[in-house]
């Protein structure tokens, strides 16, 4: 991502307040957008519907739909996306630009044909609503999984700006039909997401095929084990997986949910703070970009350089050590700035939910959710940098104790009482964090001797 | 413990000539030569295997990398009963990199022989069998554990602080490896070869150090045979080496610039490993006086030395004696690798002096031309740009015996040598030799002993790179016939009483049966000094 680094790195040398406002306002933007905006426009589509007079049940039985779409479309892409994003990296180091774009047809075709093929007796066999119904959340979770691997290839592309247009092109378009066609109610309102995601998948598409060269229509070579990583596709599926057990659990908890549409149920005590907990992570996320995709880059850039091109080992060691001192600032600033963020929430937080009409009984449950996602941002900083060191072991052991943990414990919460609901999410997140911190230490101490000792 | 335990019975089990069935008598630790590379040493192995049909060998070849290696140039005699072909930058499974803590007490005694090693002392027996029994094995340093252990990193890294005043550590790490991952290929090497009675290495290096590692393991006897100096040749080639790169930039110019600490380092490890081989081996065997002093001041104790000269059978070149022309034809020979030891520019440069004044003159290369094609290039561009397309043939490869017999004179320019059997070749065929004063060759044209020297010169010993003197002395010999046959007389003579291969031959059974006997008479082990 160094494209975006030297762009924030430009607007922070211009040295005013103002510009370190907008340099992280933009990077907050950019690194937390896609979320943001996505559960935004979808709590405006419901408000909006509202006020229009579609009736609050189909409101609700929509939201739970976009839900679940993003929830399954997330998990059932989620290893592609990092094994692509991957081999992507790899063709271009070896210079091999031309099979980029075959090979993204190929994972189109497999998440997109795949996703149709079994999404559809699924959706078709436990939904008994109206035949065109069914036809539309099929269609959405299809265009969905393809819009999340254009998107990552974007990301790869470093064409950030191009993005943030896009999508807020892309959801102000979704917003706009589904109000339209919100006579047809919930029908309606999933045309209208249907329409945005659409959008974006098409226009990411047409950016990219504008951009790349490619000399055949269809290749799968990330397939190939020589050229791809298994262990990247476990990561990514157990990382989504690990993110969302939790909520699936209170969804299908008699107790803690109830039926909503077709097979689909929500939680309404546990679902309503854990999404509002996740628009307070743009602070982190902004803090994220700059420190580790700028500084912490730019350094282990150089320590490589170093290694490579023949220095001395303690010129090394220094590069090492300059590189391990912006990890550790960062995850310290990213640590500052979301407890900064926590604290704010657990001041005005009872205003906050007031003011957005939620019943203050959450507000323990908003807390201690503000909290994991807080620690949530951390994590993903720190396997960040355990993705540029190419630890995929080490990521996969931590995505790993991430799913089984927060498993594991939130079916504890579930024994232990309404007090403890997200807690296990928490506590699972925070533990993640924890080993992910020691294995990075661990990885760091032994930088040289793995670099040197272990290559192949 | 165990380990050296289980050697050291090993070794008295071998040594007390209780060998369970040997494969052979003796086994011949060749590098990078017989059979699959011709030349001087390998004819030799060759000659010496023919020529003593009683003793049964075993033929150990130990090369670089297999592709560097055609197919075998020899037909085996029927006295050679085993045959073994090593690679020590081939692996045939290859390791695959596992992190792993490996032994520090094993590194710490690694430690211990460095540092005897850089005070160049004779190391206590003992150590070296206790460092070599430990190599690759189990309780010890393993292979793996060299490559990929915390405890071998720690120890290079140490080393590197301590010692390199080289800035790249990359290149510091991979001459580290490259230098010791031969090492657990010979000790595999060591283990794996079937029983035999003694073991004879044709040089020092990689050769002469499996000759160590057996003897010390085994305790047979271990002779040592050394045509050329290893460890001089490996001087030069790692002077000229230009995959080291020394950092001798303008900035940082000290005292001890003049060669980069990671050339130095490899010098020191080939000289290492000659001492090596010396301290085990006995007799230590040299061509010539000249090379056996060089064994001395390399380390090897004088009295295990001796001087065995090259022999070559008489009756062969006969023929090519009485296919001799009447008339001394004007051309020059040089029979002999096209490669930069020898010199060829010199040779090419002579002959354009020589036709200056001999237009009728012509000068014959007849060697392989594929050891290194970019200096066959440049020398034919040298020939073509001095304009003597019509008087140099490049030959490639040809049959001696052809050869000799249209030769006026053999030419010699190489800037270094031992005994070069061309020139008893061209003797025994009747040819006179002029030949730069490297190695033997002054012994050989000008005599040795009082009484040899009596014979008188047999052709002309001039200066390295030195075309002028040498256009100077092809001269002479071409146009004053009495002097040229004086010199044919002198060789033919030389050749007769001091280099017939029969001489060679009992020198050699001699000592082969000595060292067996020593092996099958008494159950003590060999001493070695």
């Amino acid at each position: 991502m160094g494209g975006i680094g030297l762009e924030i790195r430009k607007m922070l040398e211009r040295d005013s307040y103002w510009s370190v406002l907008r340099a992280y306002g933009y990077a907050g933007l950019v690194s937390g957008g896609p979320w943001v905006l996505s559960i935004l426009s979808i709590m405006m589509i419901g408000i909006l519907a509202v006020a229009l007079g579609v009736a609050q049940r189909e409101v609700n039985a929509f939201q739970i739909c976009v839900t679940y779409l993003m929830a399954t479309s997330l998990i059932w892409t989620g290893g592609m996306q990092l094994m692509f994003t991957r081999f992507v990296a790899d063709r271009a180091y070896a210079s091999a630009q031309a099979e980029v774009l075959p090979n993204l047809f190929g994972v189109l075709s497999i998440t997109m044909v795949g996703g149709f093929l079994w999404a559809a007796p699924a959706i078709f066999w436990f939904f008994t609503g109206p035949f065109f119904q069914n036809l539309l959340l099929l269609s959405n979770f299809v265009v969905l999984s393809g819009a999340w691997i254009t998107l990552i290839f974007l990301s790869g592309m470093k064409a950030y700006r191009r993005i943030v247009q896009t999508l807020g092109k892309g959801y102000l378009l979704g917003i706009a039909v589904a109000l339209a066609a919100s006579p047809w109610e919930l029908n309606g309102l999933l045309l209208g997401v249907l329409t945005g995601h659409a959008y974006l998948l098409f226009s990411f598409l047409h950016h990219i095929v504008r951009e790349y060269p490619g000399s055949t229509l269809l290749k799968f070579d990330f397939l190939n084990q020589r050229r791809s990583f298994y262990s990247l596709f476990a990561v990514g599926t157990l990382y989504y997986l690990a993110v969302w057990v939790d909520k699936f659990i209170f969804w299908f908890v008699p107790h803690t949910s109830e039926a909503v549409i077709g097979p689909l149920r929500a939680s309404i005590i546990y679902d309503l703070p854990i999404f509002l907990a996740y628009l307070f992570i743009l602070p982190g996320m902004a803090v994220f970009l700059v420190s580790m995709e700028a500084d912490f880059a730019q350094q282990h850039e150089r320590f490589y350089r170093a290694v490579r091109e023949g220095d001395t080992l303690m010129h090394i060691e220094y590069r090492r050590d300059r590189m391990v001192y912006a990890a550790r600032q960062g995850i310290y600033e990213i640590f500052k700035v979301q407890g900064l963020t926590v604290v704010l929430c657990l001041l005005w937080g009872r205003e906050l939910l007031h003011a957005v009409g939620i019943s203050p009984l959450y507000i323990h449950l908003f807390y201690i959710d503000v909290v994991a996602v807080s620690v949530q941002v951390l994590l993903m900083a720190i396997l960040n940098v355990l993705f540029y060191l190419d630890a995929r072991r080490e990521v996969l052991i931590i995505t790993a104790c991430f799913f089984i943990t927060n498993l594991l414990f939130t079916f504890a919460t579930l024994h232990l009482g309404a007090e403890t609901f997200g807690y296990g999410f928490a506590a699972s997140v925070t533990l993640s964090a924890f080993l992910s911190l020691f294995i990075l230490s661990h990885k760091f101490n032994r930088l040289e001797y793995e670099t040197f000792m272990l290559q192949n | 413990m165990n380990d050296i335990v289980r050697a050291k019975a090993a070794g008295t089990s071998a040594g007390a000539g209780s060998v369970a069935d040997p494969v052979a008598d003796i086994a011949l630790l060749l590098e990078g030569t017989y059979p699959y590379v011709r030349g001087g040493v390998s004819s030799w192995v060759h000659q010496i295997i023919t020529g003593l049909p009683e003793i049964k060998f075993a033929v150990i070849f130990i090369g670089g990398e297999r592709k560097m290696y055609g197919p075998a140039q020899y037909q085996f005699p029927p006295n050679v009963t085993h045959v073994e072909t090593h690679y020590l930058l081939h692996q045939d499974k290859p390791l695959k990199p596992n992190a792993r803590k490996g032994d520090r007490r094993a590194f710490s005694e690694m430690d211990e022989l460095h540092a005897h090693m850089r005070q160049s002392s004779t190391m206590p027996v003992e150590k070296m069998t206790k460092a070599f029994s430990r190599l690759g094995s189990a309780g010890g340093i393993s292979h793996e554990d060299f490559l990929y252990s915390e405890a071998s990193w720690d120890y290079i890294t140490r080393q590197y602080r301590e010692r390199c005043t080289e800035p790249s550590f990359v290149a510091y790490f991979w001459a580290i490896r490259a230098m010791h991952a031969p090492l657990f290929v010979l000790a595999d090497i060591a283990a794996g070869l079937p029983p035999v009675r003694a073991v004879h290495a044709i040089s020092t290096g990689y050769a002469g150090l499996l000759g160590a590692m057996i003897r010390l393991r085994r305790n047979i006897p271990f002779v040592l045979t050394e045509h050329g100096i290893y460890t001089k040749e490996r001087k030069i080639d790692l002077a000229q080496a230009t995959w080291i790169q020394d950092h001798n930039d303008d900035v940082c110019n000290t005292l001890h610039d003049e060669m980069g600490y990671i050339r130095g380092l490899w010098i020191r490890f080939y000289e290492q490993i000659g001492r090596m081989a010396y301290a085990q081996a006995s007799p230590i065997v040299s061509l010539y006086e000249g090379n056996r002093l060089r064994q001395i001041a390399d380390g090897a104790a004088a009295e295990k030395t001796l001087v065995i000269t090259n022999g070559i059978d008489l009756q062969r070149y006969r023929v090519a004696f009485e296919k001799r022309p009447e008339k001394i034809p004007p051309v020059l020979g040089l029979i002999g690798r096209v490669v930069p030891i020898k010199d060829i520019k010199t040779f090419i440069r002579t002959l354009r002096m020589l036709v200056n004044e001999r237009p009728d003159a012509e000068g014959w290369i007849a060697g392989p031309e594929d050891e290194d094609p970019s200096y066959v290039n440049e020398c034919k561009e040298l020939a073509s740009s001095l304009g003597l397309q019509n008087h140099i043939r490049f030959m490639g490869f040809q049959n001696v015996l052809e050869i000799l017999p249209q030769l006026g004179l053999m030419v010699l320019t190489s800037i270094s040598e031992a005994l070069p059997l061309v020139v008893l070749e061209a003797f025994a065929s009747g040819v006179p030799c002029i030949a730069t004063d490297v190695g033997s060759c002054r012994e050989l044209i000008e005599g040795n002993s009082e009484e040899d020297r009596a014979l008188g010169a047999a052709g002309s010993v001039v200066f390295i790179a030195d075309p002028e003197g040498t256009a100077k002395a092809a001269l002479e010999l071409l146009n004053d016939t009495a002097r040229w046959h004086a010199a044919q007389q002198a060789g033919l003579e030389r050749v007769k009483r001091y280099y017939d291969d029969k001489l060679m031959f009992s020198s050699y059974r001699n000592l082969y049966v000595k060292a067996l006997d020593s092996v099958t008479d008494s159950a003590k082990p060999v001493k070695v000094a």
